[in-house]
């Protein structure tokens, strides 16, 4: 997820372009987005397990760094991200209310970013280098077993 | 370049459903916390969860379930729901099956029926409330402006093509123009403290953030477009428009929170459209392209944005290369009256020597909250680090904190 032409915003989407390059399974369907709230449930529903890819801008952190959490941990950020829609935690909670046919697990990984707002189709160097570091684990994420549901 | 009719009609139709799906998620994700739950309740509680859990999981069912087919039609047409590629110089890239039509009238059919729930819905939450109904129509929410909205050539609302048409703050016409001349009824004023514009009439001129006839401060949104136009051009709709007027007692209405009451007429609009177009077999014809021929020079696109008139002007160089471009969206010409709105229902709320307490703020929140604004789209600044100063001070004026990033030296 993200937006390619705004820098390392774009870095969950080349994420997933090389993984699109790597991956031979019919079994995972590769799909890049620049969604939110409301928009990703039904981009959601019907699969196993869903790996979300995106930047996170976490204080302190340094870039290129990834972090890989549950959707649990966005709970705490449970405001408004958009003034058109609602934020992904509660989306999330409002499809598991209704019933839809959500994932049974959800992980996101998340690669830190250093410059979000200069427009461009690169991401800067740490971010650039931890690209390539964050599709290894995806694919070893993609291997392991499902863990809850089914 | 004139595209075909098909293809004009499929935009069109692309855009009803877009309203559609952006009339609901502002209508229940946004405004309907407020009034469902009450604009004191406790913030964790005032958002669409807190919603469903009043009205019944299966509106919340509704919601979904109509915005999604908004959104697929969107998709069938323009590739994607959001970012769509189907917009061509001349045309759109590609015509439509009868089958997808046939698809898209079922939804469409299931549309209009969940536009009039949510007028009931509206009807019985809101308005069968004596005290929403005050605080909706009362003074900390009421700014008397100019309107502005597209009309068609029956003066009707029309979010697609048409004229633009202003009136007054008593409800009469002052000018009815093409969008190609808006240079010659809008400007833009400039403060030194924001980076958005503040756009007003030029024939009336800038006087400040002042409200009423004398100040060329005007207002674009679902309640300025039925403000600015005779009524609307589909049956159902039109017969709410009347209901609205009668029940507020005439035009225009100048209450600010009536916006969320006009946006619902409008869902059903675009919904009632939404089911014309698609049972209009022209746009299954395969001619949806005309190819340009000609090498672009300058040209003005207007159209009618969920929030309210979205102008965008582009001037080319002779290889047809973007050179300069202008946009005003319909946060930046509602900008000057956000900023009064805002002022208003904070200088109606909030007494002297009471407590503010966080309900307070939400009433404030809810004057800005009512125009669906998008301050994103509306500031434009060349991408980089935004220098930005918050300066926070006492009663007295007096400085207590300053807040800053990126400030030239």
């Amino acid at each position: 997820m993200g937006n390619p032409i705004l820098s390392d915003d774009g870095a969950g989407i080349r994420v997933a372009r090389l993984l699109e390059e790597t991956l031979n399974r019919p079994d995972v369907t590769v799909a890049e987005s620049s969604l939110a709230g409301m928009d990703l449930l039904e981009l959601l529903s019907g699969y196993d397990r869903v790996i979300i890819i995106d930047a996170i801008e976490a204080a302190g952190a340094r870039p290129g760094r990834v972090y890989r959490f549950g959707p649990e941990a966005l709970t705490r950020t449970r405001h408004a991200s958009s003034p058109h829609d609602v934020n992904f935690a509660t989306a999330l909670e409002l499809g598991k209310r209704l019933g839809m046919a959500l994932p049974a697990e959800i992980v996101i990984f998340g690669i830190q970013v250093s410059d979000v707002s200069t427009f461009s189709e690169q991401c800067t160097p740490e971010v650039e280098r931890a690209i390539p570091r964050c599709v290894k684990r995806v694919l070893n994420e993609i291997d392991r077993p499902l863990t809850q549901g089914k | 370049m004139d595209p075909p009719p098909a293809a004009k009609k499929l935009r069109e139709l692309f855009y009803s459903a877009h309203f559609v799906h952006s009339h609901i998620a502002h209508f229940y994700a946004l405004a309907a916390p407020d009034f469902v739950l009450g604009p004191a309740s406790d913030p964790a509680q005032r958002n669409i969860l807190g919603v469903v859990a009043k009205v019944g999981l299966q509106i919340g069912g509704e919601v979904i379930k109509h915005r999604a087919y908004a959104q697929s039609i969107q998709t069938v047409i323009g590739g994607k729901a959001t970012h769509p590629v189907f917009g061509l110089p001349g045309g759109v890239s590609r015509p439509i099956s009868e089958e997808e039509r046939q698809d898209f009238e079922a939804k469409a059919k299931s549309c209009v029926e969940f536009a009039k729930f949510s007028l009931k819905l509206f009807n019985d939450v809101v308005l069968a409330n004596k005290d929403y109904l005050s605080l909706i129509t009362g003074p900390i929410y009421t700014m008397k402006s100019y309107y502005m909205g597209m009309v068609d050539a029956n003066n009707k609302v029309n979010f697609y093509d048409g004229d633009l048409r202003v009136v007054d703050p008593d409800g009469k016409e002052v000018v009815k123009f093409k969008p190609a001349q808006y240079l010659d009824f809008i400007a833009e004023h400039t403060e030194p403290w924001t980076y958005m514009k503040f756009p007003f009439l030029k024939q009336v001129g800038w006087k400040g953030f002042t409200e009423g006839k004398e100040s060329g401060v005007y207002r674009v949104s679902p309640l300025a477009r039925l403000n600015a136009a005779d009524g609307m051009a589909t049956p159902l709709a039109q017969a709410e428009y009347e209901k609205m007027y009668t029940t507020l007692g005439g035009k225009p209405v100048h209450a600010t929170l009536v916006l969320h009451w006009a946006r619902l007429i409008e869902l059903l609009y675009a919904a009632e459209r939404l089911l014309e177009l698609s049972q209009d077999k022209e746009i299954t014809t395969q001619e949806v392209r005309t190819i340009p021929t000609a090498t672009p020079d300058e040209g003005v696109g207007v159209v009618e944005a969920p929030r309210g008139v979205l102008i965008h002007h582009y001037q080319t160089d002779k290889n047809g290369i973007v050179q300069k471009v202008n946009l005003i969206v319909a946060t930046a010409h509602n900008y000057p009256a956000m900023q009064m709105s805002i002022k208003k229902a904070a200088q109606g709320v909030i007494k002297k020597g009471q407590a503010v307490s966080e309900g307070l703020l939400n009433m404030v929140e809810m004057a800005f909250r009512a125009y669906d604004p998008c301050m994103a789209c509306a500031t434009h600044t060349l991408p980089g680090q935004m220098p930005l100063e918050v300066i926070i001070r006492d009663n007295r004026g007096e400085i207590v904190r300053t807040l800053s990033r990126n400030l030239p030296a």
